[in-house]
């Protein structure tokens, strides 16, 4: 399976599994891996200029470790930053990559928590077109 | 607050609130233009830095953290005091500890849920805006029937024309002070069209949408006010200045219907918590990254990806506020609005000048542009200067606070807002000994094209 497989990364343990996972499953299917990490500050706040700018340092920061990891094993990384909301940012992304799969952490919360507030890997099974992997930490 | 307004002006509250408006409109005009020429730059800090350089940027950035973390205390003592009488606990309501006590809690539970990340989305925000207008059109409603209807009681006087017309206010005292406490109701709003902004992406004229809810928002205040005040008169606003709605909701309205009223303040006073500190934290970590605060205030969360230290710094400084205020006396708690009213004069009045400054070479190319940037925050900065000095002068009068108290010989409100400017003068001029950094930065004027996402 020649393509790309898109990684919700966001630097917590839950998306440290993912990463190992889908590492391998691309090693194995001679796959490209594309973390990728999505912020959006709402404009609720105001001042969202340096929000956005912390957040995104922040982001580049997070997803530069991963795509230095999936290298350091071989095999071809492209990481992106995101501006969209988690769920949907990596619905979107997959689909202008014409991805084949979505690999991402469970987040390790409760399901009653997560369904109260909202855990990515649900919202993600919901919305998203492309197939989705989801790697429990 | 229409309690603390009719207090100052006596039957020409309506009439306050619709004038205090004006500078209000024209100061979100500023930011509507200051926030189109750069939509990346943030508010009063980031703009009054660029066009007037970083002391007063400094100086503006500390009056909106002061005036977030003062209101703070009013907002938590709002929602403590209704969340008891929404269960129908007036006693514990009276009680002092009791209140808050709860009221802390409000700010824990709102600090911790703008620390995670949970954001009370723009839809959310309209709903619960939404939800309060309807509860408040319904009491003023209910509240003109009665009164025209010969319903109401025997304190009810029929509405008149003067109580519209600012003029018949018999003294400019009374006027600004009316003002000063006025700026407060619509405190925020400009926030509202620039969020509009950015929403909607609309090109030339601010938003329909924004013009819309602003006309919503000065008719409701007027009409609240109008009603609140023909079905009782001014002296039970006045003796219940602290909680207006409360105390007419339920001879308005009557058991259970009162309680609309209550769920709708409760919600706001909620709902307000978070757009207060959203922007606070945010502020500080605009001024964290400017170098301007300390670089701990400007670190974004890897978890949470929010400023959490700067918001729960915030939290805790307003629970100390609050609980030190209340322990040394709740009438203070009121006085604080009106030193929060100078805050807020002070910062508007700013970022009104920033905009014209910042544009004074653009001023000329067109009436629109004349008129819109140049004389509306112009004029706006200078009405609200002209309150703000007016204000002080006044507050200077221990008479004129709500405890009557007097500190250092002048009133209340006036130390703590006086007091707060004084020591924001301090700690710039200690940072900027320990960290010029910022302090070397130099005033910008607008350049055509503005370059997108540039930073001064």
């Amino acid at each position: 399976m020649a393509g790309e497989i898109v990684l919700g990364y966001d630097g917590s343990d839950g998306a440290k599994y993912a990463l190992g996972a889908a590492a391998r499953l691309a090693g194995d299917l001679g796959a490209t891996l594309v973390p990728a990490f999505c912020f959006e500050p709402t404009p609720v706040g105001g001042e969202v200029g340096d929000y956005r700018e912390a957040l995104r340092e922040l982001g580049e920061r997070v997803i530069g470790e991963a795509g230095d990891q999936v290298r350091a094993g071989g095999i071809e990384g492209d990481p992106r930053l995101v501006e969209d909301r988690p769920a949907p940012g990596r619905a979107r992304l997959a689909v202008e990559l014409g991805a084949r799969m979505i690999v991402v952490g469970s987040s390790g919360e409760r399901p009653l928590a997560g369904a109260i507030l909202g855990a990515t890997p649900h919202k993600l099974l919901h919305i998203a077109e492309t197939p989705v992997l989801v790697v429990r930490a | 607050m229409l309690g603390l307004v009719a207090g100052a002006v006596a039957l020409q509250a309506p009439a306050v609130l619709w004038v205090s408006f004006l500078p209000m409109l024209f100061i979100a005009m500023a930011y509507l233009y200051m926030n189109r020429a750069d939509p990346d730059c943030g508010t009063t800090f980031s703009w009054v830095t660029k066009a007037m350089g970083p002391f007063a940027g400094w100086m503006g950035g500390w009056a909106i953290v002061v005036a977030d973390v003062i209101v703070m205390a009013n907002l938590a003592q709002i929602a403590g005091l209704y969340t008891f009488l929404l269960f129908g606990l007036d006693g514990a309501a009276e009680s002092v500890l009791a209140v808050t006590t709860v009221g802390v809690v409000w700010i824990v539970i709102m600090t911790a849920i703008t620390t995670i990340g949970i954001e009370l989305s723009a839809r959310t925000q309209q709903f619960l805006l939404g939800a309060a207008v309807i509860a408040l059109a319904l009491f003023a409603g209910v509240a003109l029937v009665k009164v025209y209807a010969g319903a109401a009681g025997p304190g009810a006087i029929t509405p008149e024309l003067s109580w519209f017309n600012p003029f018949a206010i018999d003294s400019v005292g009374a006027l600004t002070s009316g003002v000063l406490l006025a700026v407060f109701i619509y405190w925020g709003w400009d926030s509202l069209v620039t969020v509009n902004e950015e929403t909607e992406d609309s090109a030339n004229t601010p938003g329909r949408a924004a013009i819309f809810a602003t006309l919503i928002l000065v008719g409701i205040y007027v009409i609240v006010a109008t009603a609140a005040q023909a079905f009782g008169g001014a002296a039970p606003l006045v003796e219940n200045s602290d909680d207006v709605l409360s105390a007419l909701g339920t001879a308005v309205l009557g058991e259970p219907w009162d309680k609309i009223l209550i769920i709708a303040v409760l919600t706001s006073a909620a709902a307000s918590t978070q757009t207060t500190i959203l922007p606070t934290a945010r502020t500080a970590l605009s001024m964290a990254r400017a170098k301007a605060f300390p670089e701990r205030l400007g670190v974004v969360s890897p978890r949470y990806l929010t400023p959490a230290f700067a918001t729960i710094l915030m939290g805790a400084l307003s629970i100390v506020w609050y609980a030190g205020l209340t322990l040394v006396s709740e009438d203070i708690l009121f006085d604080s609005i009106a030193a929060l009213g100078l805050m807020i004069a002070f910062y508007y009045g700013l970022s009104g000048f920033a905009c014209t400054i910042y544009y004074r070479r653009e001023l000329f190319k067109s009436v629109q542009s004349f008129l819109l940037v140049g004389v509306a925050p112009l004029l706006g900065g200078l009405i609200l200067t002209f309150v703000f000095v007016k204000s002080c002068i006044d507050l200077a009068d221990p008479e004129s606070s709500s405890s009557g108290n007097s500190w250092f010989g002048v009133g209340p409100p006036l130390v703590i807002g006086v007091g707060f400017l004084l020591t924001g003068v301090l700690l710039m001029l200690i940072w900027r000994s320990t960290r010029p950094e910022f302090f070397e930065r130099r005033a910008e004027t607008f350049k055509e094209p503005a370059p997108a996402g540039g930073r001064g």
